[in-house]
């Protein structure tokens, strides 16, 4: 019963990383209808940053934070500037993204690749490798920590969203974007904005992963799998969706990872994506699309 | 000079052809006009050329004198010119009153806003009742309702509804359209598409048909209601005189 109280625990510690990598994802798709596959590379790249500031500076990684978000804030304004927000109203608009952000992983990737080469990297604090006990449990001081700052951040973008004049703009445009035009929303502004802030969720996200897992250039790959089926599952669009299927599936995977061993625990990731295309392609939380 | 000049406006989508071809139209203030024509026409696109959604390749617009056409949507709904979308296109995951917010989203005094939402309310009470309600609950005449509700909510001069019984039951199209009349009757400048010609120009002032991309035919109302050239292609009947009191 403790072994299955503290799979539980270690499971929900690592659902919150998860929840802030999907977070931004979903919120991209949600407003512009972009498949951000290089949603994951961003976050490696995020997690250079981190790393960079780390070694160099020996600046803490979640202190280096309030650098790497406004810094990834103006990748996302630059790059959805440069390459999408003139193509907004093309018919083949969702093609365009889905080459247009893969050519973009692959670029990030090969840049890493030489600058850091292929070297397994992670930061270090001294947090990161002490555990916190209670009782018979334990959990990783360094997963409580991304734990607490993803929620917080994760809420905070949910209360934007809710209780802003410029958040309900952004709702606005998810559920009709031709609505709020008419209604006097500057559809590209918010969609700027909403890029800006999903990569800010994504450096945020980069810079908690820098010291709860180790990452190499081609990281990305793997994760993008597993950011996918989550925004998927939760419902393309929903940050709620992504939130809950993130710790329904960090916690599945701590579990199958427990009885079946490692290499199973992606299993588990695809096969919900399977099991929910199936019986509910619209995901837990998501919206039928017409058209 | 009329409240709303349209003067020689050619526009189109994208790269492609021009849809108004050098259409001209001048809107009397306090007055309702019922554009028709055959569907493709280009209504919908002068409506939102006019809003400002869709920029003019030549030609301006001038709303109460003043030169609109570079303006951008939000700073023509400033000017008390609102847009009633052909679709409805609520919010449907926002509660009614929520859409009703999102109305107002230009005028920066939420207060202001919320005022104004209540008059609306006690004007229309049904939305009153469903305003916790998400958007897609409602009916079709409900939607319709609040989608002119919401460009109520900046109190304009002028309003421009796209095809508002599009999709309604006989009985709640005459409900919208009762609704369109009180309007009119408060003094709005209206500017109504409709594909249900007959009924539009019963309740309208001016009768405009717009075909190829120009307008082609106006006149008042009833005239159009009674020419026989257009009862034939629009109204779906050989030529017969119209009762005096279907004209307004
Ligand atoms: N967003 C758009 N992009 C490209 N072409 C469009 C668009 N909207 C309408 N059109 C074209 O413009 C023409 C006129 O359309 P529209 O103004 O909607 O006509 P109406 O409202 O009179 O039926 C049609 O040929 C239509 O295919
Ligand atoms: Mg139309």
């Amino acid at each position: 019963m403790i072994q299955v109280i503290q799979i539980l625990i270690l499971g929900i510690a690592l659902g919150g990383v998860y929840a802030l990598m999907s977070s931004g994802m979903t919120l991209i798709f949600g407003v512009m209808r972009i498949v951000n596959l290089a949603h994951s590379a961003f976050i490696v790249l995020a997690a250079y940053l981190a790393f960079f500031v780390f070694k160099t500076f020996n600046i803490d990684p979640i202190v280096s934070m309030a650098f790497t978000m406004p810094v990834m804030f103006l990748v996302g304004v630059i790059y959805y500037r440069l390459l999408f927000a003139s193509r907004a109203d093309n018919p083949r608009f969702a093609d365009i993204t889905v080459l247009v952000t893969f050519a973009t992983a692959l670029v990030i990737e090969g840049i890493l690749a030489f600058i850091f080469t292929g070297i397994y990297r992670s930061t270090t604090p001294t947090y990161a490798k002490t555990s916190i006990n209670f009782g018979p449990f334990f959990i990783p001081q360094s997963q409580l920590y991304a734990l607490i700052i993803s929620i917080v951040l994760i809420v905070g973008l949910w209360m934007f969203m809710r209780y802003t004049r410029i958040g309900n703009a952004i709702r606005a445009t998810m559920q009709n974007r031709n609505a709020a035009q008419v209604v006097g929303v500057n559809v590209t502004w918010i969609s700027t904005l909403s890029f800006g802030i999903g990569l800010a969720m994504a450096g945020a996200a980069g810079s908690l992963l820098s010291f709860v897992f180790t990452f190499y250039p081609a990281k990305h790959i793997a994760w993008i799998g597993m950011i996918m089926c989550l925004v998927v599952l939760g419902g393309m669009g929903s940050l709620v969706g992504a939130l809950v299927s993130s710790f329904l599936l960090a916690t599945a995977a701590a579990y199958v990872n427990f009885y079946f061993g490692a290499a199973w625990s992606p299993i588990t990731f695809y096969l919900s994506l399977f099991l929910i295309l199936l019986f509910r392609p619209q995901g837990l939380f998501g919206k039928k699309v017409e058209g | 000079m009329g409240t709303l000049v349209v003067e020689n406006v050619v526009a189109g989508y994208g790269s492609g052809p021009n849809i108004l071809k050098g259409l001209s139209l001048t809107v009397e203030s306090g007055k309702a006009y019922c554009i028709i024509g055959p569907n493709g026409a280009g209504k919908s696109t002068l409506i939102k050329v006019i809003a400002g959604l869709l920029k003019p390749r030549e030609g301006k617009i001038f709303f109460k004198g003043e030169d609109i056409t570079p303006l951008r949507a939000d700073q023509v709904l400033q000017r008390g010119l609102c847009y009633v979308p052909s679709d409805r296109s609520l919010f449907p995951d926002m509660t009614v009153k929520e859409n009703l917010r999102m109305g107002g989203f230009v005028m920066r005094d939420t207060r202001k806003v919320d005022e104004r939402i209540d008059e609306l309310f006690a004007q229309f009470p049904i939305l009153k009742e469903k305003s916790s309600q998400m958007a897609k609950t409602l009916s079709g005449g409900q939607q319709q309702l609040a989608a002119i509700a919401r460009a109520m909510v900046l109190k304009p001069e002028m309003i421009m509804l796209d095809e508002p019984s599009l999709g309604l039951s006989p009985k709640v199209v005459q409900q919208i359209f009762g609704t369109i009349t009180t309007l009119r009757d408060q003094g709005l400048t209206i500017l109504l598409v409709e594909q249900n010609a007959r009924k539009g120009l019963q309740i309208a002032d001016m009768g405009v048909v717009l075909d190829l991309g120009t307008n082609s035919f106006e006149a008042p109302a009833c005239d159009v209601l009674n020419d026989p050239r257009i009862q034939e292609l629009y109204l779906g009947k050989r030529h017969q005189a119209v009762a005096a009191e279907e004209c307004k």
